[in-house]
């Protein structure tokens, strides 16, 4: 009685009817303010007095020490930490997600809840905890491992360690849960199998465990990343970019330029795009090496 | 199928909804200035950001209940904003062209010339409002003047003063007067004494912070960029000289260093050092220490060698400003006027409860402020400080202050850590003339 | 069975340690709830008598039972038009994968990539002419869609077995309904930790809604706790209680579904 389209033909557009109300917020919402900042980026000045100057934005990064500065640090958290996170949030997903041990409910909510913790309360304490006769340095001189305390904020490696420290205590619980969600749909027999055939647990994490999430550890490498390089809430509350800028992030220097200087739109609207050009080459590269179905 | 349709409708629904806007916000879309009408017998509402409830809040409420008894039209809202939020909220509507601004604002006075020079068009010129701006500290009103025209009504005073721990000092064998009217070089002799007989450094900053350099120099009526706005960092002598006193406070102990703002309240209230020097605000954080009460003294900071050295400054402080596109900015700057600009009344009910002090000058006049203070040894310290404020140089902070002292402050740290002293200037310099020549 | 013992004993020597660090300064922040101000600048660590005052000020000086409404209202909405789009979209990408929409996941991938701060200003100034500011709608708008959600669910349908939906479709299942009915209860664990996320960014929001929403009466949590700090003299007793408060919801909603995240059930349907 109905007049149907092919199946394959009906299947095809019903797919794209589905992600047709997010792809069409995300042009509207994201790329049109991305274009506009963009071509923002070739402008200098603000409101009326803003005038078309061409690539001089760019050229004027080449000059600029700071970014350069910032660009350094950036990637310094970028190496540390994005892989010394995922591979602590692997490993506490695969423990808490082991049939065998206990109170499962609660370590989960435990090493969940930094990310719910509010960014006042924990730079509040951890810069305290790492003031000079704070915490740290007292456990740590009972310890006899240093002999004078460290000045953790005001030195730059121990500056940046407390950064990557604190973005590590942060975001390990987060990826922890996409790997505790991801794990689900993983068969148990699986390991079962492999147990039979006398697979030691770190056999089974390498041969099992990582190869069947490769998707959702690419989705994390590349949340991370991004995440990394557009830095802003630690590097302004922890350190607030000190000392002398040695832990300022790109996004930080952003945020200076658009809203605690002179604004500089156009300026800021030009790092914006190296991030995002430095964000994509790399999502890039891991969604080449990541995104294989096979 | 019936339940793909009630799904499919419900999402269209949703989407709907979403776009045309039909769940604004209790039907109150436009902040205060478009809601109140022009006409001087309607209802008025003059809607003001500013941040602190109980400093500066709670001195616009007093300011529009004072207002309201003459002009009973006139309603002030206050929509407490965090500064930082001002900026933001200010720097988007004015940038994006949209009227979400209120009818005043309460701005810091280091962003002050920053925003007016930048934004010529977002705020109203009350030069001609009848306020009479020389009854305010004349460093005060300099700061928002920009071409001859005054922008700002000043509020609260940055004028900077020291408060000591007198106890601490009467164990080293001095009192306050032995710190009052000296000279940088004085403080620190006989700060090393209070250190070697008590073991308290006199002061604490924030290490990289400029706060305490900036108002160094300014009590010597210099700044970091000369009269054209060009940065001056490399044959500054005013500023030699405060980064080398800053440098022998550091090397001395007679200063410590501390990481951020929460720990240099904490080395006050738990009596690490035995002072604190910054803008008189500080009192309300010297005072938090409720069980230190009749302990603390207040005078004068020290002053530098250099020509035209003084034992007064400002750190600080923030003013009013009227918004141009309010549809009440007449109102606006006459309630102002009325009231910050010309209510004794308005600081005397301020002060005891807010420790709001004036740079209105006539307001010292008043009874309240010459109360003695218990928690000063009874000392009459507000009009001691509306003194000092009278006092103060005046400098030009500039549109590029923010930029000037982050150079600064990188400067310092790097020079207390070992850079010699040159190199990390003209590493300065470079930097600001970079930011500023965009 | 003594060397499984022995791994079993680091595993949650290691399980204890990793959430004692969790917990810490969560706990600090309560215990700082607890006590005067002056006692937490002091660095107090032990639970005080202050919490009673710090509420009485707290509800006195903040309008924090309009903020937690906001705030909640908000991230509700917000959660859910979330979810409803960006699963449907992640399940489309996977399940009807090709190389046209392979290439226009990248393409939306691109747009988490500019930071915030750059396209605020042009969506501000966009939103203004048309009358979006102050208005719910023009809170949503820019993230009801997130190519990060899409990613999620599009990740995670990779391991989804195709073979239920050709199953399904011999039956047949309207494609909408192999959606709802299947995969949907089959990625619980997925919407678990969805949910979990996307209402704790939108609870945390911060810089948008300070913005957009600068009506007196939809002033949020982050915003109130903003106001908090910015005062001359913080008291961080009330600050802390503040803070407290406005973690639990986050925690909260965590503990509900942290049991789906384990109790997956696509062992049970293969």
């Amino acid at each position: 009685m109905k007049i149907r389209l092919p199946l394959e033909k009906r299947r095809k557009l019903v797919s794209w009817l589905f992600l047709l109300p997010a792809t069409l917020l995300i042009a509207g919402m994201s790329f049109y303010p991305m274009i506009k900042a963009f071509l923002l980026s070739f402008t200098k000045g603000f409101g009326k007095t803003s005038e078309f100057v061409g690539t001089y934005n760019y050229q004027r990064l080449f000059q600029d020490s700071l970014f350069k500065t910032a660009l350094g640090n950036t990637f310094i958290y970028l190496i540390i930490q994005v892989p010394l996170m995922l591979i602590l949030a692997l490993i506490l997903a695969s423990l808490l997600n082991n049939p065998k041990i206990k109170c499962k409910g609660l370590f989960r909510t435990m090493i969940f809840l930094p990310c719910a913790t509010s960014l006042v309360s924990y730079s509040i304490i951890f810069r305290s905890m790492f003031a000079l006769d704070g915490f740290a340095n007292s456990v740590l001189m009972n310890l006899n491992v240093i002999n004078k305390p460290i000045n953790w904020i005001g030195e730059i490696w121990p500056a940046r360690i407390i950064i990557i420290l604190a973005i590590t205590w942060r975001w390990t619980g987060y990826n922890m849960i996409f790997y505790l969600s991801g794990l689900q749909n993983i068969d148990p027999q699986i390991y079962e199998s492999a147990k039979i055939d006398g697979a030691s647990a770190s056999q089974q994490f390498r041969k099992i465990t990582i190869p069947l999430l490769k998707p959702i550890i690419l989705l994390t490498a590349i949340m991370s990343t991004n995440g990394t390089l557009q830095l802003f809430d630690e590097t302004k509350n922890l350190t607030n970019g000190g000392p002398a800028n040695m832990t300022i992030s790109i996004s930080q220097y952003i945020y200076k330029l658009s809203f605690e200087y002179s604004p500089q739109f156009g300026y800021a609207a030009t790092i914006s795009f190296i991030v995002f050009l430095l964000v994509a080459v790399l999502s890039f590269l891991q969604m080449k090496v990541g995104d294989k179905r096979d | 199928m019936k339940r793909k349709l009630l799904s499919v409708t419900l999402m269209i629904a949703m989407v709907a909804c979403l776009f045309t806007g039909c769940s604004k916000n209790d039907g109150s879309s436009k902040t205060g200035s478009n809601n109140a009408g022009s006409k001087t017998s309607d209802q008025v509402t003059l809607t003001v950001w500013c941040w602190d409830p109980k400093f500066n809040c709670f001195a616009m409420d007093t300011a529009g209940e004072i207002y309201a008894k003459d002009h009973p039209n006139v309603k002030v809202e206050v929509i407490e904003t965090a500064w930082n939020d001002i900026q933001t909220k200010l720097t988007t509507a004015v940038t994006g062209q949209s009227n979400t601004l209120p009818d005043i604002i309460l701005m810091q006075d280091n962003a002050l010339a920053k925003n007016i020079i930048n934004y010529p068009d977002a705020f109203f010129d009350l030069t001609n409002s009848g306020i009479k701006f020389d009854q305010f500290a004349s460093f005060k009103t300099a700061l928002g003047t920009v071409n001859g025209k005054n922008y700002s009504v000043p509020f609260d005073n940055g004028a900077a003063i020291t408060c000591y721990r007198t106890d601490i000092l009467e164990q080293a064998g001095y009192t306050i007067d032995d710190f009052t009217n000296i000279t940088w070089k004085e403080f620190i002799e006989k700060g090393k004494v209070v250190l070697e007989k008590t073991g308290k450094p006199l002061l604490s900053n924030q290490a990289g912070s400029p706060d305490l350099l900036m108002l160094m120099m300014q009590s010597a009526g210099a700044w970091v960029l000369d009269e054209n706005g060009k940065p001056n960092f490399k044959d500054n002598a005013v500023l030699k000289e405060v980064i080398d006193t800053y440098v022998e406070l550091e090397k001395s102990g007679v200063l410590v260093e501390v990481n951020d703002w929460d720990q240099y309240v904490s080395s006050i209230n738990s009596t690490t050092v035995a002072g604190a020097m910054n803008g008189c605000w500080i009192i309300a954080t010297v005072t938090s220490a409720a069980d230190q009460s009749g302990l603390w003294g207040v005078t004068n900071i020290p002053k530098l060698s250099c020509a035209g050295a003084t034992n007064y400054s400002s750190q600080g402080g923030s003013s009013w400003l009227v918004c141009a596109n309010s549809k009440n900015k007449d109102v606006a700057a006459d309630f102002l006027g009325a009231t910050f600009g010309g209510s004794v009344e308005l600081y005397e009910t301020i002060l005891p409860s807010s420790g709001a002090l004036a740079t209105y000058l006539p307001a010292g006049e008043s009874a309240a402020y010459a109360k003695p203070q218990d928690f000063f040894r009874g000392d009459t310290i507000y009009l001691k400080i509306t003194e000092y404020a009278s006092k103060v140089p005046q400098v030009s902070y500039g549109v590029y202050n923010y930029e000037a002292r982050d150079a600064i402050g990188t400067a310092i740290t790097k020079i207390v850590a070992g850079t010699d002293y040159n190199t990390a200037i003209s590493e300065a310099q470079k930097e600001l003339e970079f930011q500023m020549g965009q | 069975m003594t060397k499984a013992k022995i791994r079993y004993f680091f595993a949650y020597a290691f399980l204890i340690l990793v959430s004692f660090i969790s917990v810490f300064p969560l706990l600090w922040m309560l215990i700082s709830a607890t006590n005067t101000s002056l006692d937490v600048i002091r660095g107090k660590m032990s639970f005080g008598t202050a919490l009673v005052d710090n509420f009485k000020q707290l509800v006195q000086t903040t309008q924090i039972g309009q903020a937690l409404i906001n705030s909640f209202r908000n991230a509700f909405v917000l959660t859910i038009m979330s979810l409803l789009v960006c699963s449907l979209a992640g399940y489309a990408f996977e399940i009807y994968h090709d190389k046209w929409k392979d290439g226009v996941m990248k393409l939306l991938l691109l747009s988490m990539m500019v930071p915030f701060a750059a396209t605020m200003i042009p969506l501000f100034t966009w939103f203004g002419k048309m009358n979006l500011i102050n208005t719910t709608a023009g809170f949503m708008l820019p993230s009801i869609s997130t190519a990060f959600l899409i990613f999620l669910f599009r990740q995670s349908s990779r391991s989804f077995p195709y073979e239920i939906v050709e199953a399904a479709r011999l039956e047949g299942m309207s494609e909408i309904r192999i959606f709802t009915r299947i995969f949907v209860p089959i990625m619980k664990p997925t919407y678990a930790a969805a949910i979990t996320v996307t209402f704790m960014n939108a609870w945390n929001s911060y810089l948008w809604p300070l913005v957009i929403l600068q009506d007196k009466k939809s002033q949020t949590m982050p915003i109130l706790i903003s106001n908090l700090i910015s005062g001359y003299t913080i008291n961080y007793g009330v600050l802390m209680l503040a803070v407290s408060i406005s973690t639990l919801p986050t925690i909260l909603i965590f503990f509900v579904l942290q049991k789906n995240f384990t109790e997956g059930i696509t062992g049970a349907v293969k």
